[in-house]
């Protein structure tokens, strides 16, 4: 992710530190749309309760694997979606993988994202309505097409796409708490 | 996911209570629409009772939020809390959508405009 002032950019960078999996857990699933949530909290189960800010972390994961399972492998219970994933008191980092083409729409998406951020940065909400939404050709009735917007804020230690951008590597990082005994 | 209609004066109150999520989301979008079809004007969500939102509910109120202006009707949300004005707030939107902090401040704000 390119920070260019307060305008946050999606990366494709394959050898980023983001995609090293060393030391993460592993689980995969198939595509079935009607188990996303489940194998969220399989996943996010792992999590200390200072990380998850009641059902946040949650929902940011489901982001990622409904994105693998229905936009990645088109709900094709035979595809299957990789997880690797890793959580600490002060991070947590997962690395997400599906068996589809990849997000080729991601320059459009930064494009759009950019001028959105530009709305909102000007609070110009009457021009932001165009972009509260970002649809493709793929999209359907049920697709919000807006849990990128939130995911480059939510990852606030990157979000990056292999070269093929089926695979997606995103990392939070959390302010440490301080345990001690305050000295008057 | 549950909602519940109730009236005040000319003002639908739209009671949601539950998750707000891939699953279930389609069903506030449904009721609104026919609410509409029946020339509703005025409407207010009240997320009170959701503690649970993901982009499909973000979808549904930008759907609905959009729909409602274009018809030239009137529309606050209410009592959004916890994670789902978190995830508001980190798409943005909490200047597009019409948030209100109460039903009374929601229907105060409707009568006004």
């Amino acid at each position: 992710m390119d920070k260019t002032g307060d305008i946050k950019k999606i990366k494709v960078n394959e050898k980023s530190e983001l995609f090293n999996k060393t030391g993460m857990f592993y689980k995969e699933f198939p595509s079935d749309y009607r188990q996303i949530r489940y194998f969220t909290l399989l996943v996010v189960q792992m999590a200390p309760p200072e990380i998850k800010e009641i059902n946040l972390l949650e929902q940011q994961v489901s982001e990622l694997i409904k994105n693998a399972v229905k936009h990645g492998n088109k709900n094709n219970l035979d595809k299957k979606v990789k997880v690797w994933y890793k959580f600490e008191t002060d991070y947590a980092h997962l690395i997400v993988e599906d068996e589809g083409e990849g997000f080729k729409n991601l320059d459009e998406w930064n494009t759009f994202n950019g001028k959105r951020t530009q709305c909102f940065l000007k609070q110009d909400f009457e021009n932001m309505a165009q972009y509260v939404s970002f649809r493709t050709e793929n999209s359907d009735d049920n697709d919000g097409g807006n849990a990128l917007f939130a995911a480059v804020e939510y990852w606030n230690a990157g979000v990056v796409f292999t070269n093929k951008k089926n695979c997606i590597a995103v990392k939070k990082k959390f302010p440490r708490k301080r345990h001690g005994i305050k000295i008057a | 996911m549950e909602l519940k209609i109730r009236k005040s004066g000319s003002i639908y109150i739209i009671d949601v209570n539950g998750e707000m999520d891939l699953y279930n989301s389609y069903k506030l979008k449904e009721l609104i629409l026919k609410m509409m079809e029946k020339k509703i004007q005025h409407y207010i969500i009240n997320l009170e009772k959701v503690d649970y939102i993901d982009s499909s509910g973000i979808g549904a109120l930008i759907y609905i939020c959009s729909s409602i202006k274009k018809n030239n009707m009137k529309l606050r949300i209410a009592n959004i809390h916890g994670s789902v004005k978190k995830v508001i707030e980190l798409t943005k939107l909490m200047g597009y959508f019409p948030i209100s902090n109460s039903i009374e401040e929601a229907i105060s704000k409707i009568e006004i405009e």
